[in-house]
Parts: C-alpha cells; structure tokens; sequence
C-alpha cells in the first residue's frame, strides 16, 4: 500500500467520524431519573394532572445505616400540562435528572379520566417507544394521584418491585384481570372485544377499628357475609402494608369506562377469558348448613367458546372445565369419596354456573361491553371481513344470549384422606 | 503542474472508489485433490536450489548417518571434498574458521595412532560443554591411541575403512567431506576427527548439551492425563513423541532454519495419514526462511502463519507431547525447534484454541461441561465490559429495575464516565497482570493480592469505580485465564478494547458491527490452508464429532475432514466390539481356541 492511499483511507475515516456520532444519546444511567409509575388525573389548571414516581438510588446498601425506614423509595412529581410528554418536559425544568419511562411499571388513571375515553393517551403510549407494552393498566377510583402515594412497599425494597409483584397476583388469587398494556390497547382499538383494567384505590381504613363492610357486594351475591372477593378496591377491610388496593376490573366500552366489577366477578372474568391460574374458593358447605368446603381451584383445561348468530342476535355457549383441591372442610362431612363428592361437585357447578350467568347478564344488559372476547369467536361465522365490519358486534352483544356449561371435578383431598368428626365427651360431634 | 496533480488526485480518489479486479493469489489451499503432487525426496532435491538444497543435504545424512557408514558414499559427494590429505592443513583451516586463540572453549587434541608399524598424527576438534567427555575418552580417545595396534586382520591399506569398522567403536560415526560439514556438526554436540592421509574426517555425535531434564509442562496443567514437557533439546524432544507415538509411519524429517545459526528443526508427520501436500506446503515454508538467527518457536511461528496480522494464533503452540501426538494422529504435522520447549501443530481451527489435551482424556460429559464453561470464557473474556457499557449508556430498558437501581446507585458517587471507569480497571488489570509476570518469584503471589483485593476495594472505596465494575472486570479477567491458548488469550484481550470502544460509541450497534467484522475476518482466513472456521464455514461432514462439543471417543470415528488426510476413519464403525453380542460370539469362539 502507497503512501497516498494510506493517507486517503486516513481521511476518509476521519470524515466517517460524524456518522458515528450515534454516541451523542449515550446516557450514564445515573444521569437519569427512572419513573417507575405514572399517574394520570384530570387537573384543575389544564387538561392532565401527572404524577410521577422515581426511583431513588437504592436505600440502604451505602455505607450499611439503613436506618430510613420510613423514607419511600421513590420521590412523586405532579404537574398540570395538556398531555404526557409537555408534562415530562415540565417535570424536568424541577427534577435534576433526564426523565425516562424505560423502566416505566404501571400507569394509573383515575376513573373520572377513564370516563371520558383514554383514546389520546393511549395513542400517545404506544407510539413512544419507552412504554412498555407490557405494563398493566390501573384505574384509580378516587385520583391517581392518591393511589400513588398510597403505594408504601412494606415487604420489599423498592416500589418499582413492589408494582412487578403486585399486579401479578391474578395468578393466585384470581381479584384482579389480567392486564397488558399492549392488549388494552389492540383490545379498545377492536371491533370484537373490550379491555378491562385493574380496579385500583387508596384503602379507606386507617385502623381496625374503623371496619365496615357497608360498601361490600355480598348481597348482590346473595349471601349473608361477605366473601374474600365481595369488595370494590379500597373497600376491603384490613390494614398493613401499603394502602393501595388493587382488586376487581374497571369495564371498558372501547375506550371509555363504563363501570367496576367487584373481585368474585374478576374470576369469573378471568375464567371466561382462560387466563385464571388457580385461587382458593370458599364454597357454602352443600350438605352441612352454615358451614364453608375451601377448594384451591385450578382450569382443567381453557374455556370452550362456541358462538351462534339466531335470528341476527348472538348465542354464546360457554363450557368451563374446572378442577379442584379440598384445602378445608369445616363441618367434616367425608366428601373425599363417593356420593359426597359428587354432590360437592354439583354444588360448586351450579354455584359457578350463577356467579357466571349473573357476570355475563351484568356485561349484556348492564355495561354492554364484551369484555371477554366473545367476539373473536363470532367472526368466524362471516364470509368477508366487511360483513363482519357491518353486523357491528360491540352493538349487538346487548341482545346476547347464552348457555353455560360447567365441569368440576375434585381431584386430591390434600393430606387427609378422610373427614372424621371430632371426638368429645358428648360423643362425636355430628350425633349431637 | 497544478493539473498534474489534480489529475494525480483523481486517479487516487478513483483507485480508491471504484472497483479494482482483485490480483489473483495463489494462497496453498488444502484441498483433498492435493494428494496429487505426492512428495518424492528425489524431485524435490531436483526442484531446489543447490544452495538451499546443501544444509538439507547435511541434515538428510545425519538422519541416515549410520546407514551412509555402511554403504559407499556416491560420487556426486566425494566430488565436493574440500578437505586435505595434509593434516596440516586441515588444523590451519579449523583453527582458522573457528578462530582458535580466541575460542576459549573450543579443544583441539592432537594424538597420534598407531596402526601396526606406522604412526598416524591425528587430532579431534570439539567444544568444551557441549560433549560427554567420558564417552571422547572411552570411545574414541581410548580406541584410537590403545587399541589400534592390536592384531590387523583385514586389508591394511584402507585406513579409512579399517578405522571405520574396526577402532572407532562409536555408536553415531559419519563420515564428513567439507570442512562446513564437521564445522556445523560440532556446534551442535559433535566430535571432529581428522586423521592425516585422509581426505574425509569423521564425526562423532557425542552431544550432551546442559539443559533441563523432562518436567512437568508449566502452562498446559492437566489433572489427568501425563505429565510430561517438551524441554529444550530437539532429540529429547522427538524421542518424547516417539516414545507414545508408536507407530512406523511417524517420519521425523530434519531441517535447518537460519542461514547463520543453523538451528535444527524436526517436522512430524505420520506418512500415511497426513496430506502429503500440507507437509510439502511445511516443508516450503520453513526453508524459505532467509534469516540469521532464529532463537523460539515462537519466532519460527511469526515466520510461518498464514495472516500475521490476524488477532487469534492459527498455529498451537503446545508443550505437551501427548497433545502432538494427538494432533499427529488427526493428520497434522508438527514443527519442532532445536532451543524451544514449545512444539507448533498446523494447521489449525479456531475451535482447537478452546481445547485442552485433557478434553481426550476425561469422559464426554465431563469434557463438554469444560467445554462450554470456555466458550463462555471467551464470551466474557470479549465482550463483557462493553454489553455493560452499552447497556448503562445505551440500554437501559434491558437489566431488571433493581439491577439497574443498583447501578444507578452505585455510580451515583463516581465521578466518571462509565468509558473511563471501564478503562481505568481494564487497564489496571492488564498492568497487574504483566506486573505480575515481570515480578521475581516470591513477591509475584504477593502483588497478586495487592492488585485484586487491595486496589480495587481502595478504588471503590475512593469512588473512583463503582462495585459492580469490579466485578465485570473480575469476572473478565477469569474468562481470559480459562481460555487454554496462550496466544488466544491475548486475542481476546486485545479485541476486547475494540469492543469497549465501539460499545461506548454506539452500543449494541457497534457490538454487533464488531462482532460482523470480526466473523468476517475470521472466515477469511486459512491457517496451512485449512479455513479457519470449519467445519463450520465452509461446513464440512464428519468435522463435528470434536468441534464446540465432543463426542465419547468410541464415536469419534473419523479425521476431520477439512484436514483432507490420506485415511479418513480412524477407527471401525464399532469400535467397541463387545457391544456386538452376535460378533462377540464369533469371538468367543476363537478365544475359547486360545484356552
């Protein structure tokens, strides 16, 4: 190689410099302000009140103190502006670090915003690419603002793991939907379906002695106390741990709420869509008045979705196949074998099959809204899309009509092979 | 003249952008039709120059020394004898070329023989040190002034022969007919006799260099398996090959590289397995080196690779005899260097950096964990301070938010850029590292810890890095020990700075652009004409059975076909019999003969 052509290569990799000028975003991460939740209400000054949570460097693992408890692990930051990304500007002229939503881990909506349609901001959302699509979506039913601050982890370090956890317990506990930001989206931009969002709030009671339980559900339910998914978030009574509730699903017609299920809906919901994993039940004893059977329950297999369209109205057959654990049975009636246990099972069938007709005849007549999907299973019924495009389900859904079919089955007793009842000095206790 | 120029400048900038019919190289590529130009010593002496050709010639008959005593020299020999019947003369010359007052360790003894009636003036010519002086007394001394004139009892006229086959009772005699001749083989541990009345001189091989006795190889430790290294002297060396290599086709040619040192070099080969072609192609290169000295196979190997510039070694450098002699088996030919403990196999692949001898020796399953935990080695060993620098500059969506919360933290109180911290540790690294080398024996363990523990808690502590740092340049530095290859340690080590630069410039981006170049420049080359990276680029059949994972070793059952030997399988299809219960049947039926 000559000596020009050295030099020429020389220069021309010095003018391929400014290309490489792909280092002008590097960004150290402690130069940057990691928002781990944001919160949207409706402001007073202008269109959008956002709060945000950042991060804090991690507490406690400098120089071994530790002795903040009480610190939170985040610093929140509000501000009134018309839309997300003017506020994140706004945000920064007061917060010394670059804001990021990388590690964005949930967004929150109060209600009255949800009301009103989340179409602009989601449409903002999912065109920034810092939003993560797989985020859940919360409606707060008092402001966002409040249930943010409500969020104080007590069992973890952080408040971004804090959200990872939190909104994963559908899993086990079946009260609240499963939520992804992605599929709320596509699901309020569909012609087939509605999303739902988790129901969030601030918890009411301070102390126990405050308790009620004047907002519970129960009686919808038709029964006398109220079980474990009787509540609407911020109702439950219990105290400890951070205040923010997170339970039941707030119903969407596209993009506008329009209304809240309570937790023992949630499963139904969760059941109906095949997401549900598994969450203990509490079942009125079938043979033993006044007595609960507790079954950890688990889908068999998902749901079978079948849709007719009779006379231009839709019929949905549902058929849900559901197994479960016996976990506790109080009045120690033997339903381990034989013709108990299958009257338990018939119980819990029928039991389902009401919680379920009085779910579906709530999304029908009430809220008008098919929040579990029905639809992708009609659309098979049409020859061309435009035809699909002009039956219009998410109107027609109001006059469904549907058949439910149930399978329980009880497969493993748990340790005790056979329900005895207890032996006191007046005999044993079901002669009495 | 101004346009001269501007017509210069465009002829340049037009060189440069446009399309140039590459010139057409004839690289040696190992192919399996290179079989063809099968190697025959004869043309090959006929091809040569006659310059070039006289130290082979030398080293030919030193191979076949004892065999050139018993039969005639031919002719064409005889003819360049330069050495005088006068003894006289014979002294003036030897004192002359080796310049005798000044040599203080050179000897020259004159004595004389008596053969029958006559006395023969005679004298012997070696270095002091490089001889086993009892077996010049015993054997050729002791002889020559005692015995000879004992009863005569063939023709006494040839002195030559009579001396030959009847005084000199030493067991490696030849016959010189230049001064040069006996002049090289004294510098390499050879005893020169010249004998008045005779125009030829003889040489006896009684080397006994000073040097190490065989130890255990210092930078190839293996658990199992022998251990054995090469030292410093090439007939120790071969014969540790010879000693496992059993077998009547290992061919242990002789050379010299160096036109003023001489050095003599061996190259190995098993005849009927490797390509004839390549150890031609060894052949070639060695003795086209035109330097004067040569000191370290290292050097050697600096003269013979195919692509200098290249990161990775595309020779093994490898002071395990065991492990040639694996390699020789595969059809490779190794290199082995007067003065150096380290033997060079070519050709290689880049999957053979990342073996060790031990990989044979333990049981597959244990070897491919080895395997693995290497290429995981080399993984970190290259990229990992830069996937940190492009993740905590450019990525920041892909740690967990604790990680990441956790390094935020951390950094908090650095003053740095991540870059520089990288730098600043990689750095500091290297220099314990080469501190560590330089330093005396005992205080190298010493500075070991200095470096590790106490320098980089003060530097956390100073906040001058930030902990997790310490570990990714922790955790690098293990990679880089793990990698078996010396040389492609180094490889790794300097690629890596590529790596961090490109990662602070553009993150992934550059990572990926790296690695894209890097595969191509890998795939471009050929070590001994073999491809670098096969089997895998190009992809060959049967190479697979010891590439990234190793099959047990009854299933390795043939060469790696990108080696193009002579015999591709090296053992049957079954080559556990007794697994065969119908054949082993018919065994037993021969074996209860036996009984």
């Amino acid at each position: 190689m000559n000596k020009g052509k050295l030099l020429a290569i020389f220069i021309m990799l010095g003018a391929m410099c400014p290309v490489m000028t792909s280092c002008f975003d590097a960004r150290e991460v402690d130069d940057m302000g990691f928002v781990i939740a944001l919160g949207l209400d409706k402001g007073k000054t202008n269109a959008l009140r956002m709060t945000l949570q950042i991060a804090k460097p991690m507490a406690g693992d400098n120089g071994g103190g530790g002795g903040k408890d009480d610190e939170l692990p985040y610093a929140q930051f509000s501000v009134e502006a018309p839309a997300i990304y003017t506020g994140l500007n706004m945000i920064n002229t007061f917060a010394s670090k670059q804001i990021s939503l990388t590690h964005i881990k949930v967004v929150v909506f109060s209600s009255e915003l949800a009301r009103e349609g989340l179409g602009p901001y989601l449409r903002a959302m999912i065109r920034g690419r810092e939003f993560r699509l797989n985020m859940p979506i919360v409606v707060a039913r008092s402001t966002a603002e409040e249930y943010l601050k409500s969020v104080d982890p007590k069992l973890v370090l952080n408040a971004a793991k804090f959200y990872e956890l939190v909104y994963q317990s559908y899993r086990y506990t079946g009260l609240i939907p499963k939520v992804e930001f992605h599929d709320f989206y596509l699901a309020a931009e569909s012609n087939c379906r509605n999303p739902v969002a988790i129901l969030g709030n601030s918890g009411r009671f301070l102390t126990a002695e405050d308790f009620d339980i004047d907002n519970s559900t129960f009686r919808e339910h038709g029964r006398s106390a109220p079980f474990e998914g009787d509540f609407l978030a911020g109702d439950i009574p219990g105290v400890g741990g951070a205040r923010a509730e997170n339970i039941g699903l707030a119903v969407f017609d596209g993009d506008r709420m329009v209304g809240e299920l309570d937790g023992t809906d949630t499963i139904i919901h969760l059941l109906c869509t095949g997401d549900f994993v598994h969450s203990y039940w509490t079942v009125p004893d079938p043979l033993s008045e006044g007595y609960y059977v507790l079954i950890d329950v688990k889908q068999s297999r998902k749901p079978r979705h079948h849709v007719e369209i009779v006379d231009g109205d839709p019929v949905i057959h549902i058929t849900l196949n559901l197994e479960g654990d016996l976990l506790s049975v109080q009045s120690a009636v033997n339903y381990e074998v034989g013709e108990n246990s299958l009257t338990l099972e018939s119980s819990v069938e029928s039991l389902v099959k009401e919680q379920v007709s009085r779910f579906l005849d709530k999304t029908i007549s009430e809220f008008k809204s098919d929040i579990c999907g029905f639809g992708q299973h009609a659309r098979k019924l049409f020859t061309t899309w435009a035809e699909w495009e002009a039956y219009q389900w998410k109107s027609k859904y109001k006059d469904a009509t549907y058949t439910i079919n149930v399978n329980f089955k009880i497969r493993r007793p748990g340790l005790i092979l056979k329900s005895e009842p207890s032996i006191s000095s007046e005999g044993r206790s079901d002669d009495r | 003249m101004e346009c001269e120029h501007r017509v210069d400048i465009k002829k340049r900038i037009k060189n440069l952008l446009f399309f140039h019919e590459p010139r057409v190289e004839r690289p040696f590529i190992l192919t399996e039709d290179s079989e063809a130009g099968k190697y025959d010593p004869g043309t090959d002496k006929g091809r040569a120059g006659p310059e070039s050709k006289k130290n082979e010639d030398l080293l030919l008959k030193k191979v076949k020394k004892i065999k050139l005593t018993k039969k005639k020299e031919s002719p064409a020999d005889e003819e360049k004898s330069d050495i005088s019947k006068q003894l006289s003369e014979n002294l003036n010359v030897i004192e002359e070329r080796f310049s005798v007052p000044l040599n203080g360790d050179l000897i020259i003894r004159k004595f004389d023989i008596t053969v029958k009636d006559s006395v023969i003036p005679a004298f012997l010519v070696f270095f002091d040190g490089l001889v086993n002086t009892k077996v010049i007394n015993d054997d050729i001394l002791q002889p020559l002034m005692l015995l000879s004139n004992l009863d005569f009892k063939s023709d006494r006229d040839d002195v030559l022969t009579y001396i030959r086959s009847h005084i000199l009772p030493h067991n490696q005699l030849k016959e010189a007919r230049t001064h040069q001749e006996v002049i090289d083989m004294v510098f390499f541990g050879g005893c020169g006799i010249y004998i008045d009345s005779l125009d030829v001189a003889f040489v006896a091989d009684v080397k006994d260099f000073p040097g190490r006795s065989v130890e255990r190889p210092n930078n190839e430790l293996v658990i199992r398996g022998p251990q054995e290294g090469f030292t410093e002297c090439l007939r120790g060396n071969t014969a540790l090959i010879r000693k496992r290599l059993m077998d009547q086709n290992l061919i242990s040619e002789d050379i010299t590289v160096g036109r003023r040192s001489k050095t003599p070099c061996s190259i190995l080969y098993i005849r009927d397995i490797a390509n004839s072609s390549l150890v031609a192609e060894v052949r070639r290169r060695l003795k086209s080196i035109e330097t004067d000295h040569i000191m370290d196979a290292g050097e050697l190997e600096q003269f013979i690779e195919d692509n200098p510039s290249l990161p990775a070694p595309q020779i093994i450098a490898t002071e395990r005899p065991d492990r040639v002699c694996a390699m020789l088996t595969e059809g490779r030919v190794a290199i082995i260097m007067h003065g150096s403990p380290f033997a060079l196999v070519v050709p290689i692949t880049n999957s053979d950096i990342i073996y060790s001898a031990e990989d044979q020796y333990l049981r597959f399953p244990y070897s491919n964990l080895l395997r693995v935990i290497r290429v995981l080695a080399v993984l970190m060993s290259l990229l990992l301070p830069g996937i940190f620098l492009a993740i905590t500059n450019y990525h920041h969506e892909m740690i967990p938010t604790d990680l990441m919360l956790a390094i935020l933290s951390d950094r908090e109180k650095v003053p740095f850029p991540s870059v520089v911290e990288v730098f600043l540790m990689e750095i500091s690294f290297e220099l314990i590292r080469e501190a560590g080398i330089r330093i005396p024996g005992p205080i190298g363990p010493t500075l070991g810890i200095i470096g590790a523990l106490i320098l980089g808690q003060a530097a956390v502590e100073a906040n001058i890095v930030s902990p997790i740092l310490i570990i990714i340049v922790a955790v690098t530095g293990l990679g880089s020990f793990a990698i078996p290859n010396f040389s492609a340690g180094f490889a790794f080590r300097i690629l890596r700075f590529g790596f961090i630069i490109l990662a602070a410039l553009s993150g992934f981006l550059g990572i990926t652009v790296g690695l894209v170049l890097m595969g191509l420049w890998m795939v471009n080359a050929k070590s001994f004409g073999v491809p670098f990276v096969s089997p895998v680029a190009p992809r060959t059949t049967g190479g697979f059975s010891d590439a990234v994972f190793k099959s047990p070793v009854w299933k390795q059952e043939k060469r790696p076909d990108f080696m193009n030997t002579k015999k591709k399988r090296k053992q049957a299809h079954i080559s556990r019999g007794w697994v065969n219960r119908g054949a082993s049947a018919q065994q037993s039926d021969s074996g209860n003969k036996n009984e």
